[in-house]
């Protein structure tokens, strides 16, 4: 850190940049989470940032798992052990996945070494890269298929062999869909994570 | 004549009367109130009113002793008063006297006016008697014939109230019928009930008259009474004449009575002779009446016929269409029978009969079916033939496509060797042009050379020299065509690479490779990635895309999970009620729990008020039972007191009486009733000393009742016994 600031003021150090992955993640996932339907629109409020309107889960169950979930998040995307974090939409009934929304994480300047990474990309840059994918995600309800059925989620993160699981956590079966439909959203980078946001859908034909 | 004398009469005493009044105001003592009804008795009346004038004037006479001279002085005056007034007295009475003397007369006349009356009168009630008898006989007519008319009105009573009662059974029967018959017979009906009203009402009227004629019976019976004890008194006091003037008036009047009742009684009789004419009348009606009910029955017989044929032609006339649809379709099926037949012999090509013709037809069929069959098994395999040349064909075709894109390439190929070849042979012609023309040279330069060695001088060299210059500039000019021509032929052919020499095309020849192979390379890589992509869609398909290499964690209480087993427990605990449910049910099935469902099927409301309704119920009952309570404490202490014995039910069937009078408390009798409902006396300690009574009265009179009356005797007999002594 105090060497990244040495180098420069807008500088992004690894940890910074898992920072900000973990907020896109926080903020994307809470705005599919209003999106898509999960839970009653009165149980989310609305905040701002990345100058859009985000709703967010007032929930405290879901916000103290996302907290968690994306605080361990971020320590693994600073060790380089992730290599994509899907958030699962399931069926409670049938137990049929019926949604997947991968976030695709690559490692970029991987070559360099291992530490003192920075990047320079500005960060206003990043943020509205950012937020041109959130507004692509508030606007996929349009042609992602209704989830007329009662639904909850789960964040799996696919990570590589060599990790060590923590307290609390277990290995969770792959969520594949059948006859799966998969749309391609922007994708961001900050020069140091490069994030691709995939949503897979249950193909209804 | 009587009625004037009586005027006469009465209009004399009236007269008379008010100079009676006259007389007694002035005189006090006088009163012929008498007179007029004791018309015998004149002369004493007249000799009375002297003596009492003498009393008048003797207590004056006496007044003359006392007094003073002032009282003699007043005495003298008031003597010369009295004097006068005796004098005016006397002048009155002699006035008296004259005015007695004409009433003497007045009443002399009047007697003897008044004795001729009673002579006239006498005679006038022997008249009368004669007119009496006269009159009683003719009411002992008269009641002979009101008895007649009774007995008379009695027998029509009864035979009208039978009348009545048949005529009441007959409207009731008839009622009946026109309930029946109300709906086609109304008019009738209500033309017969009116008519039968009018006959009731009639002999209401009927009725009516008997009942005012008995009236009347009852009245002449009361006036006979009364005549019978008029004519008592007439017989009595035949002086009173204006009592027998009144009675012989009521006569009169009676006797209007009786011509009005012999009227009435005509009328009667009349109504009588037409009561016949109405029961004629009756049973005219009731023979239309049978009359009506006979056509009713026809008419009805009648319709029902009607509606039978009605329905029965309706019927017919439903066949009627049934059988023209019928006969249509049957020229219908005649017709394509007879076309079916045509084809079935066209189809048999045999012109046999058409019994044959079925069963040829139908074999012809059959063969037709199975030349079918086996067309068709030849069609499936023509097609699946058909399918796999068609496949075949593709192939060929996908396979010619490739050879005419092979030819084509090759003719391409071709064409380029083609206009090689041209090229190279232009290039030939060239080549062969030049070697001519080196050749050209080569001979100029050998001819030189033995020009040279032939000519030696310098004029020959000069020359020679010339011819030279001469043939090179000649073949200088030549090349320069050669060149020119060249060139247009190159700028024809080629015309980018106008300049383009063997080298060059090579070079370009080499580059074009170098590029075929970066596309052939490119095209090799996009496959690799089509065949991975498509690897990846197969993936998809099937579902198994998201993971590759590493693994996938997640948070062990994710919400997911969470909801999952939220939704167990909640499952589980659904499960447990489902199964507490069905054991529920299964005791209510069996009964048990009916009850308690019941309760639960309720909602709060009914719970509410069924419970406001025990409460009630309760109270109620709660009431009752205070109220048959103290009902059976009276009811007991009633008994005690009328029958002496208190009876107590100790146990069920067990019943201890105790007398009023029983000397010890513990004296008591006890009564239990076996099943057959009978009383048995148990033993105990009284009973015991009761051996007698039980003996006589239980055992040999075989009644309880007398034997507790006996032990109540007994006992009330010894304690009033012992009362009276304690007394003595």
């Amino acid at each position: 850190m105090t060497s990244a600031a040495q180098k420069s003021k807008s500088a992004i150090t690894l940890k910074g940049s898992s920072a900000i992955v973990c907020d896109y993640l926080n903020f994307g996932i809470n705005s599919i989470l209003f999106q898509r339907g999960l839970y009653p629109p009165e149980n989310f409020t609305a905040e701002e940032e990345y100058g859009l309107t985000i709703l967010m889960s007032t929930d405290n169950k879901i916000k103290h798992f996302l907290t968690t979930t994306l605080g361990k998040l971020k320590e693994w995307l600073a060790e380089k052990v992730v290599n994509k974090v899907a958030l699962v939409i399931t069926n409670v009934k049938t137990l049929e996945v019926m949604e997947r929304w991968d976030f695709i994480v690559e490692y970029e300047a991987d070559s360099k070494g291992e530490a003192e990474q920075v990047s320079e990309k500005p960060l206003k840059q990043i943020k509205n890269e950012i937020r041109d994918v959130l507004k692509q995600i508030a606007s996929s309800v349009a042609y992602l298929p209704l989830l007329d059925c009662l639904c909850s989620f789960d964040i799996q993160i696919y990570t590589k062999d060599n990790l060590q699981m923590p307290d609390e956590w277990a290995e969770a079966e792959p969520a594949h869909i059948k006859n799966a439909q998969t749309v391609k959203m922007r994708s961001f980078s900050t020069q140091l994570h490069k994030m691709d946001t995939v949503v897979t859908y249950k193909n209804e034909d | 004549m009587t009625e004037n004398i009586d005027d006469t009469i009465l209009n004399m005493v009236k007269n008379l009367k008010p100079t009676t009044t006259d007389l007694r105001n002035t005189k006090c003592e006088f009163t012929p109130v008498k007179r007029p009804y004791s018309p015998t008795s004149n002369e004493s009346s007249y000799e009375e009113p002297t003596p009492i004038k003498k009393l008048k004037r003797d207590p004056k006479l006496d007044m003359s002793y006392v007094g003073s001279p002032m009282e003699i002085r007043r005495i003298r005056a008031d003597l010369v008063g009295a004097r006068n007034t005796i004098l005016t007295l006397e002048g009155r009475i002699s006035h008296m006297h004259s005015v007695r003397k004409q009433m003497q007369m007045m009443f002399d006349e009047e007697n003897h006016v008044l004795k001729r009356q009673s002579e006239h009168d006498k005679k006038s009630i022997l008249d009368l008697e004669d007119r009496l008898q006269t009159i009683r006989k003719r009411e002992i007519e008269v009641k002979k014939e009101l008895a007649e008319v009774h007995n008379k009105y009695q027998q029509l009573k009864i035979r009208s109230n039978e009348e009545i009662e048949t005529l009441e059974k007959s409207i009731e029967d008839m009622k009946e019928e026109t309930r029946h018959m109300e709906s086609e017979e109304n008019g009738i009906v209500s033309g017969l009930e009116r008519r039968i009203t009018q006959l009731e009402t009639m002999l209401e009227a009927a009725e009516e008259d008997a009942e005012a004629q008995k009236k009347l019976a009852d009245e002449l019976r009361k006036r006979l009474s009364e005549n019978t004890s008029l004519q008592k008194d007439f017989d009595m006091k035949e002086q009173e004449l204006q009592k027998a003037n009144f009675y012989i008036k009521e006569l009169e009047y009676a006797k209007e009575n009786i011509l009005e009742f012999h009227e009435q009684a005509k009328t009667q009789a009349y109504k009588l002779a037409h009561y016949i004419e109405l029961e004629k009348e009756n049973e005219l009606f009731k023979e239309e009446n049978s009359r009506l009910k006979d056509e009713i029955r026809n008419k009805l017989i009648l319709e029902e016929e009607v509606h039978d044929l009605k329905n029965r032609l309706t019927k017919f006339k439903e066949y009627e269409k049934k059988l023209s649809e019928l006969q249509v379709q049957e020229t219908q099926n005649a017709m394509c029978l007879s076309e079916w037949r045509a084809v079935a012999r066209g189809i048999c090509e045999s012109s046999d009969s058409d019994s044959v013709l079925q069963h040829l037809l139908r074999s012809a069929v059959e063969r037709l079916q199975q030349q079918e069959l086996t067309l068709t098994s030849e069609k499936v395999e023509m097609e699946s033939q058909l399918k796999s040349i068609t496949h075949e064909e593709k192939v060929a075709k996908s396979e010619l496509e490739k050879c005419q894109k092979l030819i084509l390439e090759l003719k391409q190929t071709g064409e380029q060797k083609q206009n090689l070849i041209h090229r190279m042979q232009k290039k030939l012609l060239l080549v062969s042009r030049e070697r001519d023309s080196y050749r050209l040279q080569l001979d100029s330069y050998e001819r030189d050379l033995t020009m040279s060695l032939a000519n030696t001088t310098t004029g020959g060299q000069i020359q020679s020299q010339k011819d030279r210059i001469e043939n090179l500039e000649r073949i200088v000019d030549g090349y320069r065509d050669m060149v020119s021509k060249l060139e247009n032929d190159l700028q024809n052919a080629q015309p980018n690479a106008h300049s383009d020499m063997v080298s060059i095309r090579s070079e370009q020849i080499t580059r074009l490779q170098d590029e075929i192979q970066q596309l052939k390379n490119e095209n090799e890589m996009l496959r690799e990635r089509r065949d991975e992509l498509e690897i990846q869609l197969e993936s998809c398909a099937i579902g198994d895309d998201t993971l590759q290499g590493g693994k996938a964690v997640h948070m062990q209480n994710n919400p997911l999970s969470d909801y999952l087993s939220k939704r167990e427990q909640h499952t589980e605990k659904l499960e447990q009620e489902v199964e507490r449910l069905k054991r529920k049910i299964k005791n209510m099935e069996e009964g048990i729990e009916s009850s308690k469902l019941g309760d639960i099927t309720m909602t709060a409301k009914e719970v509410q008020t069924l419970k406001e309704e025990i409460k009630s119920h309760e109270t109620q009952a709660q009431m009752l039972k205070e109220f048959f309570k103290s009902q059976m404490q009276d009811f007991r202490n009633v008994i005690y007191m009328l029958l002496g014995y208190k009876i107590d039910r100790t146990q069920n069937s067990l019943y201890k009486l105790r007398s009023m009078y029983a000397e010890q408390p513990d004296d008591q009798l006890c009564f239990q009733v076996d099943k057959d409902g009978d009383l048995n006396l148990l033993e105990n300690e009284f009973s015991a000393t009761l051996e007698s009574m039980i003996n006589l009265h239980l055992k040999h009179q075989k009644s309880i009742p007398v034997f507790l009356s006996a032990i109540t005797m007994d006992l009330f007999n010894n304690k009033t016994m012992t009362k009276t002594f304690q007394l003595d």
